[in-house]
């Protein structure tokens, strides 16, 4: 009977352990006095750089230590973040996209309207971040996207002026075919390139997209009927036209690879893809021109400008202060707005810094001059029903391969909205 | 109480207990968690939420063609894939069974896949199809190998399928081999001596014998195929067009990306009920079918 009693205990002390090691949590305070910021943060493409910003700020701010995590890239930066709030580890810093998002995360979020940095913010730069007349973000950056051309190309086809038009886009495209060249790569199989920039198009040349939207929660819009998506399929389509083969199959890297060595005049992409084209080629001579959908010049003469990540703060954070003192700093201080230009090579969405001209290369200037004319047009893929950008890649791609027709496919447009603003 | 019933209980706290707690704790409560989430209209971030009844439910059955597709291409799927793993596993088990020098080795090497994670397994067969068979198609023109693999619906199918009946027979075939082994030397003997041919005895003999295993391995690969998630999402993430997206990953996409984890519960709801239904039925018609011998 001993021997037996015996034997409960080392079982009841396995249990003990068991259940005490899957709770052991730890706050995020440090040592004594220690300030550490959290941040969570999706932009792996300047993980180094930040890691470079950490020491720079710690020196200059003793007491405070920056802890920054950097997930993307092949994981879904989104779910990731979502699971961390679930555990209980919320970050004090972290990053979301504009509109949606923004509604999302709402009750997290800390109002930084009175911040120093808000009154250099552009408009364009504000509203994805606005609600109830707040401002909730502090936006990393410009990005902007068009359709990329090779100069080199255009000269030896014999274009002179930029295609404004649909039917100009055409003439140079033949012009280039002519000339031994593809038109236009197409990396079709990336969804990003459909589901969101290139499905953008026709929402954004919406008169008033906001009420367009609106319309379409409302039921009250058809997008069979939209005379501009009509446009855009016929502008889909002649890239299809005057594309690569096996538009499904190619991909970012092929893509980039085919347009830097030359092989193709023209691709659909923004600025951020600089660095790559830079590493590929470094004397490629590319610009960034508008993608036509219509007859009309001077309406089809925009580029596609948003704020691809806002930083904003936890509204709960133990460290709020701190973590606005960062914000500011970044925006405001010589050294934090070093960072934002030449570190990260960004084209800076306050309108009091400027892009250093080295950093931002040549698609960057093109798209700052478009930005200085004001020629531009918001990102309404990131206003669109959470899920719909990825649902509509598909749904295009299916289009692209011939599955579909132009009518299946707008009708599966309209009915995927329905289903996806359903919350 | 006797101290003999006290005893008895004492051993069955002690060993069913700490299960008992973990597997009310990390199965139990999240599950009844579960059905009241998919009553809800949850974002997966808020921390108010709305009761919303059947509303969920409601929307599955006549606004989302995205889970319909998707549980035709998991039936079509768990179909194929059930067959061809066990007819494989069996076979696989069946000639390890005869006196080969390779024996062992063999049946580690089909084992093997089975250590690998789905994910990892559906990275490597992704390069396969993608680059390694286009080298192949290349070198050696055979048409097979030429197909656009995974670029359209039908490779895409296949591809799992390949992959799945890759990695799960080999398992198949040890559960096969175990119970091959417990078929009686005397009733094949006696089998023999009566005039029997070797498709006669695997016919009539041997297979009634491992109905248990076939039971076994039935319901473990019809759960599998049916849940399966890993290996579709890392092998063709749903593409192209949709066209291969299980309901496991319809589930993670409607929850996480977008962010309708009530609605992603609910179809997680829908599709426990229909997998245990279809399972308990599986169970009870081969359970039918065992013989003693």
């Amino acid at each position: 009977m001993l021997k037996r009693k015996l034997m409960l205990l080392p079982a009841l002390l396995l249990t003990a352990a068991a259940a005490l090691s899957g709770c052991s949590q730890g706050g995020s305070t440090g040592g004594a006095g220690e300030k550490v910021i959290n941040i969570y943060q999706g932009k792996v493409e300047i993980s180094n750089q930040l890691a470079e910003m950490k020491q720079v700020y710690e020196e200059s701010h003793p007491g405070v230590t920056l802890n920054i995590q950097s997930v993307g890239g092949g994981t879904d930066y989104a779910a990731s973040l979502k699971s961390r709030f679930s555990a209980g580890a919320q970050p004090d810093i972290f990053t979301i996209g504009g509109f949606q998002e923004r509604d999302l995360w709402l009750e997290y979020l800390e109002d930084l309207s009175d911040q120093p940095w808000v009154q250099n913010m552009d408009q364009v730069a504000k509203d994805p971040m606005s609600a109830n007349g707040k401002l909730y973000g502090f936006p990393l950056n410009y990005e902007g996207y068009g359709f990329l051309y090779n100069k080199d190309i255009f000269k030896e086809a014999g274009i002179t002026e930029i295609p404004k038009t649909l039917s100009e886009l055409e003439q140079a495209a033949q012009k280039i075919e002519e000339a031994g060249y593809t038109p236009f790569v197409n990396a079709y199989a990336e969804w990003w390139v459909l589901g969101n920039h290139n499905v953008n198009v026709p929402f954004a040349r919406q008169d008033d997209p906001e009420a367009f939207l609106k319309s379409l929660d409302d039921s009250n819009a058809d997008i069979r009927s939209n005379e501009i998506f009509a446009g855009w399929l016929d502008l889909l389509d002649l890239t299809l036209k005057y594309g690569n083969a096996n538009p499904l199959t190619t991909d970012y890297n092929t893509q980039m690879s085919t347009f830097a060595n030359g092989q193709a005049a023209m691709t659909q992409q923004g600025n951020w893809v600089q660095p790559t084209l830079d590493g590929i080629n470094p004397d490629l001579n590319v610009g960034m021109m508008p993608m036509p959908i219509s007859e009309d010049p001077e309406a089809n003469d925009k580029l596609f400008v948003g704020v691809p990540t806002y930083w904003v703060i936890n509204k709960n954070s133990p460290v709020k202060k701190e973590a606005k003192e960062l914000l500011e700093w970044m925006a405001t201080s010589p050294e934090g707005q070093e960072f934002l230009t030449t570190k990260f090579q960004f084209i800076p969405a306050f309108n009091n810094i400027q892009g250093d001209p080295e950093g931002i290369g040549k698609l960057g200037a093109d798209l700052t001059q478009y930005i200085e004319e004001g020629k531009v047009l918001n990102w309404y893929f990131q206003q669109l029903p959470i899920g719909t950008p990825q649902d509509y890649a598909n749904l295009m791609q299916s289009y692209i391969a011939g599955r579909d027709t132009r009518d299946e496919m707008l009708k599966n447009l309209q009915t995927s909205y329905d289903n996806l603003k359903v919350r | 109480m006797s101290r003999k019933k006290l005893s008895q209980w004492t051993q069955q706290l002690v060993f069913v207990g700490p299960t008992t707690i973990f597997f009310v704790l990390i199965v139990m409560i999240p599950f009844l968690l579960g059905i009241y989430y998919s009553m809800t209209n949850w974002n997966g971030v808020s921390r108010d939420l709305e009761f919303v009844g059947l509303r969920n439910y409601a929307h599955i059955f006549t606004a989302d063609p995205d889970f319909r597709n998707a549980f035709w291409f998991t039936v079509r799927f768990t179909i194929v894939a059930v067959i061809l793993t066990n007819l494989l596993g069996f076979f696989l088990a069946y000639f390890l069974m005869k006196p080969l020098k390779s024996k062992n080795v063999l049946r580690t090497v089909f084992f093997m896949p089975n250590m690998i994670g789905g994910l990892l397994l559906g990275f490597i067969w992704q390069f396969i199809f993608v680059r390694g068979f286009a080298a192949i198609g290349q070198a050696t023109g055979i048409s097979f190998f030429n197909l656009p693999w995974l670029g359209n619906e039908s490779t895409a199918f296949w591809g799992i399928v390949i992959v799945f009946v890759w990695q799960y027979a080999g398992y198949l075939m040890v559960i096969y081999i175990a119970s091959l082994g417990n078929v009686s030397k005397d009733v094949l003997e006696s089998a023999s001596i009566d005039g029997a041919k070797p498709g006669q005895v695997l016919w009539k003999i041997i297979i009634p014998l491992v109905m248990p295993a076939v039971t076994v391995c039935l319901f473990l690969t019809l759960s599998w195929s049916f849940k399966m998630f890993d290996l579709n999402l890392a092998l063709t993430n749903g593409g192209p067009f949709n066209a291969t997206r299980s309901v496991a990953l319809d589930i993670y996409r409607e929850a996480f990306t977008n962010s309708r984890l009530g609605l992603g519960t609910a179809k997680a709801v829908i599709f426990f009920a229909i997998v245990a239904i279809i399972t308990a039925l599986q169970v009870r018609a081969t359970k039918n079918r065992e013989v003693e011998a």
